[in-house]
């Protein structure tokens, strides 16, 4: 009886094609909106992510609160060397650094830098466009090199080609000749869409900074980054380090960034967006319903002759309820399909056409949800009409005209 | 005031008989009709059919009657104009739970029996008056029923193709099967056996009628399995 009312749900929906398409264009928005909204958003939290993890995987950074200038109260000391002497014997490659505010001038053209003075392992995880990243020896000799970032060099020397080349560097007081060695490679996916044109920054020798500007305190970092070999769980070592440094300096006076944190904390904004943007695309879900509620009432209405003639044959009660429910849920299920198939599409046009996403995520719980509200609003919204049809009397049902 | 359709009406028939029912409009034969084919149910009073009584049965047991014991023609053919012919005779059968490869050769094999051995993918709407009836004629014989209720079968049809419907419902008559037919024409009521003429809602005179058909009844004396009481009692 089952595949009959579904031969005869397929029957009625083909016969009224246009009416059928129309209804179903409530259904097919509403779980086209609610999955396209909770797959973008997935989307752009997986390529975050992987984006994430391609830059600074196995890496932990620390930081203080510290600004320039005399310390205050309210924020606390920078990392010091006895600090970073409480991580010995931790799996880490420590890079230490020291930020600095600075103005380069080169051939009339002057920009301000965000100066990193930094030792000659920071280079292992960054990757380079041109040139290499000053080596340990250029550290220790505090020669005056200097790596830009992608965006500084092109701020200064448009296409040429930096490498070899000199720029003068303003520190405070301090003015001095630096050459380029190196341009870093310039950021990409999401970070591009986030720093991109903003992040003009460059990074010396941290002996090269202190000898140029020796007003500087040394022996003290605002921001240590901790490599962590390949072989490590970077969580793990994230706790080691945080239970030295706990120790050392105590709780709260330093913050312990990992990827993992990083990507929870994209996790949770998108999550606010998805249950936000999806709410209102369930509302069209819900109009949608009403929709069908609406066309199965005029079905069950218009077919009352036909309803009266099933019984007269020997249909049951079940049986005429069971041919309209499967009506509204065969014509609320392929809406559901269609509305995920376009989508799928949407996702992959989109994925293709925005740069910053990488990755196409379909979260087969998302697929199941779509079908299965669809489903269940075939379910909900047809009881009633499907009532209806299987209450009426046969002799009634006939008699109408 | 409650008005009653039919009050006060005892009728018995037999088994193989071919039963005119006739009266003015509103004197209550529809009623009849649909109560004998287990559409409706009396208020008060006792139908049985065969010796069981109908007007106790469920909804669904009484859904059971009308698949496969009762076969219903109706004035309108009331055919389904989406389904095709073949489909549309083996809609009994599908409610009876046939499987569908012999629903169709039984529906085929009903159509034969009309005279309508093709045009069976044809829709309803395709088709002259008198083939939609042959094909609605087919649907209720589908399921082998001993009974087949008529309710005007030829009051939309002209007068010749009228004739081919009476005289295949003369066929049926003579194959055994009992016939109830609600007319306005004395000529079509001419061919039954006995003529039930209602008169607000009771049993004004049953003729019977000296007819050329022979039933065939083998053995013995005739059981009535098939009778009917109604006793409508104003309340």
């Amino acid at each position: 009886m089952f595949v009959n009312n579904l031969r005869t749900a397929f029957e009625a929906i083909i016969a009224n094609r246009l009416r059928s398409a129309l209804t179903l264009l409530g259904i097919i928005i509403g779980v086209f909106s609610v999955t396209t909204i909770i797959s973008l958003g997935d989307v752009a939290t997986a390529s975050i992510t992987a984006e994430l993890e391609r830059v600074a995987a196995q890496q932990i950074f620390v930081t203080t609160d510290s600004e320039p200038g005399p310390p205050r109260p309210t924020t606390h000391a920078d990392l010091s060397e006895a600090d970073l002497e409480a991580l010995a014997g931790l799996p880490v490659d420590i890079v230490r650094q020291q930020g600095s505010l600075a103005v380069a001038t080169v051939a009339g053209t002057t920009i301000d830098l965000s100066l990193t003075g930094t030792t000659a392992n920071a280079g292992d995880t960054i990757a380079m466009a041109q040139g290499s990243y000053f080596s340990e020896a250029e550290a220790d000799a505090g020669d005056r090199v200097i790596v830009l970032s992608a965006e500084t060099a092109s701020a200064l020397y448009g296409d040429g080609d930096p490498v070899g080349q000199t720029l003068d560097l303003a520190i405070a007081e301090s003015k001095a000749s630096y050459t380029v060695v190196g341009v870093e490679e310039p950021a990409s996916g999401v970070f591009a869409l986030f720093f991109g044109g903003s992040n003009l920054s460059a990074d010396i020798p941290l002996e090269t900074l202190y000898l140029l500007a020796p007003e500087l305190p040394q022996g003290i970092y605002n921001q240590v980054k901790l490599q962590v070999p390949l072989d490590q769980d970077v969580a793990a070592v994230g706790a080691q380090v945080s239970a030295a440094l706990d120790a050392q300096r105590g709780a709260g006076s330093y913050e312990l960034q990992t990827v993992e944190g990083l990507t929870s904390l994209f996790d949770s904004l998108m999550l606010i967006l998805q249950l936000v943007l999806g709410g209102i695309g369930a509302i069209s879900l819900v109009v949608g319903g009403i929709g069908i509620l609406n066309i199965m009432l005029v079905s069950v209405t218009e077919r009352t002759r036909e309803i009266g003639l099933r019984k007269a044959l020997g249909a049951r009660r079940s049986t005429i309820m069971q041919q309209f429910l499967i009506e509204a849920v065969v014509l609320t299920t392929l809406g559901g399909l269609i509305g995920l198939l376009l989508a799928v599409a949407t996702l992959y046009v989109t994925v293709a056409l925005v740069s910053f996403l990488s990755v196409v995520v379909i979260n087969a719980v998302v697929v199941l949800l779509a079908l299965g509200v669809s489903f269940a609003t075939g379910i909900v919204f047809g009881l009633w009409p499907a009532r209806r049809a299987a209450s009426l009397s046969p002799i009634e049902a006939l008699r109408y005209a | 005031m409650k008005v009653h359709a039919l009050r006060g009406t005892e009728l018995t028939i037999k088994r193989g008989s071919y039963t005119a029912i006739m009266g003015p409009s509103g004197s209550g034969k529809s009623t009849l009709l649909q109560i004998l084919g287990g559409l409706d149910t009396p208020t008060s009073g006792s139908y049985r059919l065969a010796g069981e009584e109908v007007a106790q049965l469920r909804e669904n047991d009484l859904a059971e009657v009308r698949n496969r014991r009762i076969g219903f023609v109706f004035q309108a053919f009331n055919l389904l104009p989406r389904m095709n012919v073949l489909d549309n005779v083996a809609l009994p059968l599908m409610y009876a739970g046939v499987p569908r490869r012999e629903r169709l050769g039984r529906s085929q094999v009903a159509l034969g029996r009309v005279g309508l051995g093709e045009r069976l993918r044809h829709r309803p709407n395709q088709l002259s008056g008198g083939q939609q009836q042959r094909v609605a004629i087919a649907r209720a014989l589908v399921t082998d029923p001993d009974i087949v209720l008529a309710d005007e079968p030829t009051g939309n049809l002209d007068s010749s193709t009228g004739e081919d419907i009476l005289a295949l419902f003369d066929t049926l008559h003579a194959g055994g099967r009992t016939i109830v037919m609600v007319t306005h024409e004395t000529a079509v009521a001419d061919r039954a056996e006995q003529i039930v003429r209602l008169h607000d809602g009771r049993v004004d005179t049953i003729e019977t009628v000296g007819v050329g058909i022979p039933i065939p009844i083998t053995v013995g004396t005739p059981i009535p399995i098939f009778e009917e009481e109604l006793n409508h009692v104003r309340q």
